[in-house]
């Protein structure tokens, strides 16, 4: 056994032990054993990723013979290095933070469950990672899809967590549905289970690409596919929608990432397909995202609108890559993979600092809130620094991939496509407008969060979270500031040269830019004319947290703006008194937002399901004599079939 | 004389094909007698007619398993199984069975002459055209269209002991069928005559434990039934 499969093992071991742990010895210590193991493992993984990225080895392992024909392989290669590289470092932050967090469940038994299952969880999506053919991945996938579920149900009492439940498991049975045709369409293909190049004519492959594609967009939350998000997350343990929307989401990507690229010839129009569903999903995320005001719900609309970034870059590739303008394709990949890592570390320190705030306030209502950064400094300068990468500002690593994808698109002129050319304007504009609104959002956010005074009392007697629960948030925060600044040094060093700009050089003149002006505004002027008194409150007295702008309020103009998108309905009825309807008697009026996805898509589809099962289950009729009726007509129908068919 | 007679094949297989015609007599008497003690005989009259047709093939083939089978027939199926239900009967005091489900006897004999049809049809798919006319190829079609109908005894009468029977035409449709085409090995054919007295056995249970109907059984089934449809 070599060094790197050492690596992996103990990995995989140690995660297996925290998951036993805490179900075997019921303690504190236990759990908080468990998540030390957890933690252990992702800087195992880190090493492990690490190595391979760095020296592009791909090594190999023993199969394990699962049945007969069956073999279970664990295979990595750079691809899926970086993805575990992606889910090592938010374990490593996430199983800190649970430490402490896991401790305010409201039972034991929850508490050592709750370790347990997290523990499951991620060993569940490295092993999808790690599997090296179909077999293991989806055995494994459903292993994470189960895991999550009962993470999701974790609170489960409450009547909005058990829809969200219902809700998240049709949505994850129907991605392993799409997943097991799509695989099955290639196993009949290849005759192999094996993850191997795909070198047949995109006819034949037509089928698996759509089903593959379905499956893994619902996982990865792509629209229309994307309504569990936003009931999933907030029903989850806050660490556990940081390890959900941070690694299960990309998880998703991995696996179309590790099809995709593995087909030698796919066509145009998957691209332009990929392209158009991930643009769509990142305006339409970042607009709902808009509007929300829990916070947890606005987070998971947001990663909505991350999981379309990634595949807009994702098409963007493929686009490029055939059109035949290698660089670009390379650099929109990368773009893509290094913008998957970095959603990963900033929604989940995002996440954990939510997780943080509601723990402290006991409410996910923006609108409670207010003021929080002079009771939680530490936590609203982590949150600040998450925003500011999830926003895409410099020197922080959100900018730099989202910079990738608009360099892609600025070059986009060398297409000669006409048709594909006016796609590409489109979507960028569209892209444009997202990254502004996604700014816009976690400006709302931070400063309706934390900013101004405490609107509830619940704001006003917060206080900060204990100390690991601040250590495992600082973890992301620093792999968002360390991976922007020496964002051009990682890419060199793992051999990819895209010409990006170096984000030290920025951030060091950026810092002394503000220096600079910090020292130019302090020492011009005569000190008389600094005063330190409260703000200029247009001369009321005290100043009253129901003058501060609501989040309803800072949102308001730009949902005016797109009023058409949320499509909110206004219904109201009069009743008269006499019938010449001069006298009003009474009435109700109704503005409706109509849940546009839920209401035309999601509930008609599921009604006509309820109307075929409710027709099938009247053959279920609970007689014998039917059945035994049913049994007979099977034989008759098998015998004519055979003679005449088979 | 009759010695010469039952050393000639020709006249043996003739007598086989009248006692086919026989058994299904006996078969479309199943499927419509309501008086449970003619059912009873009946059925032991089907199993004789076995034991008959097993002992002339014994005489034509010279095949000992096929005198064994004969005298297995014969012991269990004409004197044991028959006992045993008419004790049941006496127990408990049902000698009618009126009623029918799906099918009524009418239908159900022109369902059955279907069955025949279907029988043949399907089986000659698996034989070449000459074949058609032999002994093997009535007795396997008798055979299958016995075990169908069988089989529609089950599911078209209501009360246990004349599911019961169904079920044990069903057998002997298997056995006929192979008797002539399968060439079952003797163990088989011993093991299906103890699944046969268990099956019996079980009837018992189930006869006196519940009433001899089988409502109270549906009412179990129905608490297995997961989806209860939305309107209901």
């Amino acid at each position: 056994m070599n060094l790197l499969e050492a690596f992996i093992y103990s990995a995989i071991i140690a995660l297996i032990a925290g998951t036993v742990l805490p179900l075997l010895y019921h303690s504190k210590n236990s759990r908080k054993a468990s998540f030390v193991l957890s933690f252990l493992s992702s800087i195992l993984l880190l090493i492990f990723a690490g190595i391979i990225l760095y020296t592009g080895k791909e090594p190999s392992f023993p199969a394990f013979r699962f049945l007969p024909g069956l073999d279970f392989t664990l295979a990595t290669d750079r691809l899926s290095a970086g993805f575990i590289l992606l889910i090592a470092a938010v374990t490593l932050g996430v199983s800190i933070y649970s430490v402490e967090y896991v401790e305010h469940a409201k039972s034991e038994a929850r508490k050592d469950i709750q370790a347990a299952l997290t523990n499951l969880f991620i060993l569940s999506m490295l092993m999808v990672v790690l599997a090296g053919n179909m077999v293991g991945f989806l055995v494994f996938w459903e292993i994470m899809s189960l895991s999550s579920l009962m993470l999701v149900l974790h609170d489960y009492t409450s009547e909005e967590n058990k829809k969200a439940g219902l809700f998240y498991f049709i949505m994850t049975s129907l991605s392993t549905a799409f997943l097991f045709m799509g695989f099955m369409s290639l196993f009949s293909l290849t005759g192999s289970a094996e993850f191997g190049q795909l070198d047949y004519p995109t006819s034949s492959l037509t089928l698996p690409f759509l089903c593959l594609f379905t499956g893994f967009g619902i996982k990865a939350g792509l629209v229309p596919f994307h309504k569990w998000l936003p009931y999933a997350h907030p029903a989850a343990p806050s660490s556990i929608s940081a390890l959900m929307s941070g690694v299960m989401l990309k998880v998703a990507i991995y696996g179309f990432l590790r099809f995709l690229l593995s087909v030698a010839t796919p066509e145009l129009w998957w691209g332009t397909l990929i392209l158009i569903a991930g643009t769509l999903s990142a305006i339409l995320g970042v607009i709902y995202a808009i509007k929300e005001s829990d916070i947890k719900r606005l987070l998971a609309y947001s990663s909505i609108e991350n999981i379309g970034i990634i595949f807009t870059g994702i098409g963007l590739y493929l686009i490029f890559k055939l059109e035949g303008v290698e660089s670009l394709a390379l650099l929109s990949l990368v773009g893509a993979c290094f913008h998957a890592f970095n959603h990963a570390l900033f929604k989940s320190l995002l996440f954990l600092g939510a997780g943080s705030v509601v723990h402290a306030t006991g409410t996910r209502n923006i609108e409670a809130f207010g003021g929080l950064i002079k009771r939680m400094p530490y936590t609203a300068t982590l949150f600040l620094i998450g925003s500011v990468s999830i926003a895409g500002l410099p020197p922080t690593s959100g900018f730099v991939s989202e910079l990738m994808i608009f360099q892609v698109y600025f070059n986009s002129s060398a297409i000669p496509d006409p048709l594909l050319k006016v796609l590409l304007i489109i979507t960028l504009s569209v892209f444009a407008l997202t990254s502004a609104l996604a700014a816009a959002l976690f400006v709302k956010l931070f400063g309706i969060t934390f900013l101004a005074l405490p609107r509830t009392k619940y704001a006003h007697e917060a206080t900060e979270v204990p100390k690991p629960m601040l250590l495992g948030e600082t973890i992301p925060a620093a792999f968002c500031i360390l991976s922007g600044l020496f964002s051009s040094r990682i890419l060199a060093l793992l051999g990819f040269d895209l010409g990006i700009p170096d984000m030290l050089l920025l951030g060091l003149i950026l810092a002394a830019a503000c220096g600079l002006v910090w020292l130019a505004v302090r020492n011009s002027g005569p000190a008389k004319a600094r005063m330190s008194k409260e703000t200029w409150g247009c001369g009321i007295l005290a100043q009253h947290p129901t003058m501060e702008y609501t989040s309803a309020g800072f949102s308001e103009p730009l949902v005016v703006i797109f009023k058409k998108i949320y499509r909110t309905e206004i219904s109201s009825t009069r009743i008269y008194s006499d019938t010449r309807e001069s006298i009003f008697k009474n009435g109700t009026a109704r503005i409706h937002l109509i849940k546009f996805f839920e209401e035309r898509l999601y509930l008609p589809v599921a009604s006509a399901v309820s109307l075929v099962s409710s027709q099938v289950s009247k053959m279920q009729n609970g007689k014998l004599d039917t059945y035994v009726l049913y049994v007979f007509i099977a034989v008759l129908t098998l015998m004519t079939f055979t003679r005449y068919f088979a | 004389m009759i010695s010469s007679f039952l050393a000639d094949p020709a006249f043996l297989e003739d007598i086989i094909r009248i006692l086919f015609v026989f058994v299904l007599i006996t078969a479309a008497f199943t499927l419509s007698t309501r008086n449970i003690a003619s059912l009873l005989t009946v059925y032991a009259v089907q199993s004789l007619l076995l034991v008959l047709i097993a002992e002339f093939l014994y005489l034509i083939e010279g095949n000992k398993t096929l005198l064994a089978i004969a005298v297995l027939t014969l012991v269990s199926k004409v004197m044991l199984i028959p006992l045993f239900i008419n004790l049941i009967g006496e127990k408990i005091k049902i000698s009618r069975d009126l009623k029918f489900n799906y099918l009524e006897p009418t239908a159900s004999l022109l369902v059955s002459m279907g069955l025949i049809l279907l029988a043949y049809v399907f089986l000659s798919g698996f034989f070449n055209e000459y074949v058609l006319g032999k002994l093997f190829f009535m007795g396997a079609v008798i055979g299958l269209s016995l075990t169908l109908m069988g089989m529609l005894v089950i599911f078209s009468r209501r009360k246990v002991i004349t599911k019961a029977i169904g079920y044990l035409t069903m057998e002997n449709g298997v056995l006929l069928f192979g008797i002539f085409v399968a060439d079952l090995p003797f163990i088989i054919e011993i093991l299906i005559v103890i699944d046969l007295m268990i099956l019996v056995l079980l009837t018992t249970i189930l006869a006196i434990g519940l009433d001899s109907t089988i409502e109270e059984y549906h009412q179990h089934l129905q608490t297995l039934k997961i989806w209860s449809g939305r309107d209901n």
